[in-house]
């Protein structure tokens, strides 16, 4: 495909119409560069939140998702549109995703799983209220403490949470990039949600413990 | 590739995926009920329910990955047109290849042609030396020396030598 000689603007939307996917793989395997730029900004805020929650380890994220582009760019001539091609697409990020921790030799970044007694009421509170932190600051800072809880499960356990709850994908779409059966994503989901609750309370009691200590400690 | 941990969650099997089922708000009608009816009775299930609600709570709580922002798309189609360029690059070099290495095998080949051609000709030259007719000179003794004797030609030959000899030593 020659990128230099196909770089046109594209109305993307004719009239009322909104090209659809369809449209726009149709016009990048006939060589539009404007059309798989426009297929790239559609499908870049998935890709990146697939990649960043197979590879754990967000200094890597971005080039590999350049990378996961760079390769349905190369390939798109083959892509015979028979599945949707977002799913197509996040094969091949999950495909780049375990080359890249095959190649690299690296599991997902594992954090340290001990979490501060302020941590575990924090996430007490939110357990026991049903009203989630609303600021973004809060949520990403209980972001980064799920991550740590989150890294004390097995791999395809935090994966599937990660990417079904907090990503927003689909158990659909979750079969069909991991070539799973729908039911046996439920039923891993269902189990891993028991794990990371198992999880959960290990540490509350734990930090409940070190609370009683240090209080026990403070009264001495 | 997701592989199963063995983990239980305490549940009836045959319910699990109906659970999860449940909890994403994707049960209904006569499955609804029964399902519903199922963990009203069962212990087990309605704990592993509450445990999975509260998950539930937890992950929510949780900020997704922000998008890369309109700049990532750009530098998607950068390191597309560098890959391009690369190829092409790579292409053209390929379309030079055979004669550079043809060339190459040439330059070799004459290298180790000349190289050949001199030290043969230094060889040559030394044993082509002109050494003219060797002239030595005559010693006077020489005139009276007998024949170097040669090989005898015959059996006759032969007798005569071993009878000169035996004259000789007596």
């Amino acid at each position: 495909m020659a990128a230099s000689a196909t770089a046109l603007t594209l109305p993307l939307q004719s009239g009322e119409r909104r090209i659809d996917d369809r449209e726009l793989v149709r016009l990048s395997q006939n060589g539009t560069e404007a059309a798989f730029e426009e297929l790239v900004r559609r499908h870049q805020h998935r890709v990146f939140a697939l990649v960043a929650g197979i590879l754990h380890r967000p200094d890597d994220v971005e080039d590999v998702a350049q990378q996961v582009f760079l390769k349905a760019y190369l390939g798109i001539k083959r892509f015979d549109q028979r599945a949707a091609f977002s799913t197509w697409l996040y094969k091949i990020a999950v495909n780049e995703c375990w080359d890249y921790l095959r190649k690299k030799k690296v599991r997902p970044l594992v954090y340290e799983a001990d979490l501060s007694e302020e941590q575990v009421s924090r996430l007490d509170g939110i357990v026991s209220s049903d009203r989630p932190p609303e600021s973004v600051s809060a949520r990403t800072e209980t972001r980064e403490i799920l991550d740590r809880m989150l890294s004390a499960l097995p791999e395809q356990d935090r994966q599937l949470l990660v990417l079904k709850e907090i990503e927003g994908f689909s158990v659909q779409e979750l079969a069909e990039i991991l070539d799973l059966n729908v039911n046996t994503v439920k039923v891993r989901l269902f189990r891993a949600r028991g794990r990371i609750m198992e999880t959960y309370r290990r540490r509350l009691n734990s930090a409940g413990k070190g609370h009683a200590a240090s209080a026990a400690n403070r009264k001495e | 590739m997701p592989r199963d941990t063995g983990f239980k969650s305490g549940a009836c099997e045959r319910y699990e995926a109906l659970l999860e089922d449940y909890l994403s708000g994707e049960l209904s009608g006569a499955d609804a009920r029964v399902a519903s009816e199922h963990w009203q009775n069962c212990a087990a299930c309605g704990d592993a329910l509450q445990n999975a609600a509260a998950s539930l709570r937890l992950l929510h709580a949780a900020e997704p990955s922000a998008d890369p922002g309109p700049g990532f798309a750009h530098m998607v189609m950068a390191r597309i047109r560098a890959a391009e360029e690369g190829d092409g690059a790579a292409g053209r070099a390929n379309f030079w290849q055979p004669f550079v290495s043809l060339g190459w095998r040439f330059v070799v080949s004459a290298t180790f042609a000349v190289g050949l051609l001199v030290s043969y000709n230094a060889g040559l030259g030394h044993r082509l030396q002109p050494t003219g007719p060797q002239v030595r000179p005559i010693d006077s003794m020489d005139l009276f020396a007998p024949e170097p004797a040669g090989a005898p030609a015959n059996r006759s030959e032969v007798l005569m030598m071993v009878a000169d000899n035996s004259h000789a030593k007596y």
